[in-house]
């Protein structure tokens, strides 16, 4: 998994070397021709094109290639993208210096362009690496000077831009080298010091991270244990209880029965606290979805019919528009419709009776778009960040309903997220709250 | 009033204590047992007509075992099993009520616990006409 990761960003980074090559070249046609039609510069203007085409065509090997990497059967290992980088900025250089030499030399002073090369090789690759292409431009644009200087190597003049030569003055070549080699070095450490700092940095990041994730996977086993625990208890408590408010054991009297019942309503709803606390942390542990094709329509239409006896009794109107044909969704049905009934137990609850509930359902793309939205008491500012974190309540939704597990909205969240899809919370402009969550149309390798 | 022998297996005495009165006060006659292997034992010497049967005792595949165990053989594969977990919850246990599956858990009915006495009696009594 690791290796891939690497393969896909440094696939990216090659990317990255492509799409820059393609402003290159654009830059250097446009360069020799704006340069020899209005500025009257003269230049070996067919080499120049020449190598334009050149790298036009190279650029487009590689280009198919990064394709072919990327969508083909097998990904390419790491250290093979890594070589094809080190090849690229290898071959840029010598592109470059014949760029160079086609173009006046030391006198023109796009040599200053190696210095791109420099950081993109600091930030690519490694720091050894980058002062290996350091030294390769060094010795390739001074061996181009000095060979042009010395007349072993023809020198194009840059008519109409350096008229007097500066090329075989020695002094010139010298200085001008001088500080071309400081630069690419400085340059090399630099860059390569910020980008390894940053490598060092982000890879401690994820080394925490991934320490973290495995607390939470303890944690989460830790919970699973005391929750079935918990759960097995109240189950024989609540029975016992039933039992005896059925009369199955005989009358009672009013205060006996007051008592009994007060015990069993606390009991039932320590029950449903520990039974979402169990489901959550079971989805949490397994991270496996049951996918089949489901009829969204039927869950939703289920969760409908789940809250209706509650509506009814606050007059709260609950509508719907469902359009579009939602009968083959992929994904576990019984979780979609336990998060459609939470959001719409939720509305209801937290809406003023003579309230409005309503749940729309519409494509967006390659989703599924579900939203309730209520008339309700709405989600205050300080409570938003924070509403899907599990055993989070909102100070009003806690004044309105003193018991409730803040569960419901934690346990919505991770069965959007395990299909794929998204859940978020938005005031409505006038009062109330609409959540909104995603689900994939298709499958997607999560979901898969 | 009912009429038939029960077996309730489970590890749970409250709980087998609690179904078996709500049973026994409808007439049925209750035996039980706390795990697989003794629930084994009790259903060769009582022939009851129903089992209620805990998913989770000590191990978390002991009823499971147990009821694959006794629908595996010729001569208890009549008698109806009720069994007590979280089916329904998919969240929880995944188990398929098909054969041919590798989870396949051949029961005839499901109920989670806590069962309401009302529901378990509805349960009991349809499973006993139907066998």
């Amino acid at each position: 998994m690791e290796n891939l990761l690497k393969s896909t960003s440094l696939i990216q980074r090659a990317y990255w070397l492509v799409r820059l090559r393609w402003v290159a070249i654009v830059m250097l046609g446009a360069a020799t021709f704006v340069a020899g039609r209005f500025l009257h510069i003269t230049l070996a203007a067919g080499a120049l094109y020449t190598i334009t085409g050149v790298l036009l065509v190279y650029n487009f090997v590689l280009y198919d290639l990064l394709r072919y990497w990327t969508w083909g059967q097998k990904a390419p290992s790491p250290g093979r993208i890594g070589r094809m980088l080190t090849f690229q900025i290898a071959a840029d250089l010598v592109i470059l210096t014949t760029i160079l030499h086609f173009a006046g030399g030391i006198e023109n002073p796009f040599s200053f362009f190696f210095v791109f090369h420099m950081i993109l090789a600091s930030i690519l690759r490694s720091k050894w690496e980058s002062y290996v292409h350091a030294s390769s431009a060094v010795l390739l644009f001074g061996g181009l000077v000095v060979l042009e200087g010395l007349g072993v190597l023809p020198h194009y003049d840059l008519v109409g831009f350096a008229d007097h030569g500066l090329y075989d003055k020695p002094i010139f070549v010298f200085g001008f080298l001088f500080v071309f080699v400081v630069t690419l070095y400085l340059v090399v450490y630099m860059t390569s010091s910020i980008s390894e700092q940053l490598r060092i940095q982000q890879e401690s990041y994820e080394r925490a991270n991934k320490l973290l994730e495995e607390k939470d996977q303890l944690k989460n086993q830790y919970v699973l244990r005391l929750t079935h625990d918990i759960k097995g208890h109240l189950a024989a408590i609540q029975s016992c209880l039933e039992i005896v408010i059925a009369g199955t054991v005989g009358a009672l009297n009013d205060k006996q029965t007051d008592l009994i019942d007060r015990a069993h309503r606390r009991t039932v709803k320590c029950m449903a606290f520990i039974t979402a606390l169990l489901k959550l942390t079971r989805m949490k542990l397994t991270g496996e979805l049951e996918v089949e094709r489901f009829s969204l329509k039927n869950c939703l239409f289920n969760a409908l019919a789940a809250v209706q006896n509650k509506a009814r009794a606050k007059a709260i109107a609950v509508s719907h528009t469902i359009t579009t044909s939602t009968d083959e969704l992929p994904g576990e049905a019984v979780l979609i419709e336990e998060t459609v009934t939470n959001l719409l137990f939720n509305a209801v609850r937290y809406t003023p009776e003579g309230g409005a509930v309503e749940l729309e359902v519409r494509d967006d793309g390659p989703f599924v778009r579900v939203t309730v939205s209520d008339t309700g008491i709405g989600i205050p500012d300080e409570a938003m960040d924070h509403i899907f974190e599990e055993f989070y309540r909102a100070p009003n939704a806690r004044a309105v309903e003193r018991d409730g597990t803040g569960l419901g909205l934690a346990f919505a969240k991770e069965v959007v997220e395990r299909h794929g899809g998204t859940i978020e919370a938005t005031r409505n402009p006038t009062a109330g709250t609409t959540f909104t969550f995603t689900l994939p149309q298709r499958l997607t390798p999560e979901t898969d | 009033m009912g009429q038939g022998r029960i077996l309730i297996i489970d590890d749970d005495p409250d709980i087998t204590e609690a179904m078996s009165v709500v049973l026994e006060n409808k007439g049925y006659t209750v035996a039980s047992a706390a795990d697989g292997s003794a629930g084994l034992e009790q259903v060769a010497a009582e022939r009851p007509d129903l089992i209620i049967l805990d998913v989770m005792m000590r191990t978390s595949q002991e009823g499971f075992e147990l009821s694959r165990q006794l629908k595996g053989s010729a001569e208890y594969k009549d008698i109806p099993i009720l069994m007590l977990t979280a089916v329904k919850d998919k969240t929880g246990l995944d188990f398929k009520s098909t054969a041919g599956d590798e989870s396949w858990l051949p029961v005839e009915e499901f109920l989670d616990k806590p069962v309401k006495p009302d529901v378990l009696l509805e349960k009991v009594a349809s499973l006993l006409s139907k066998s």
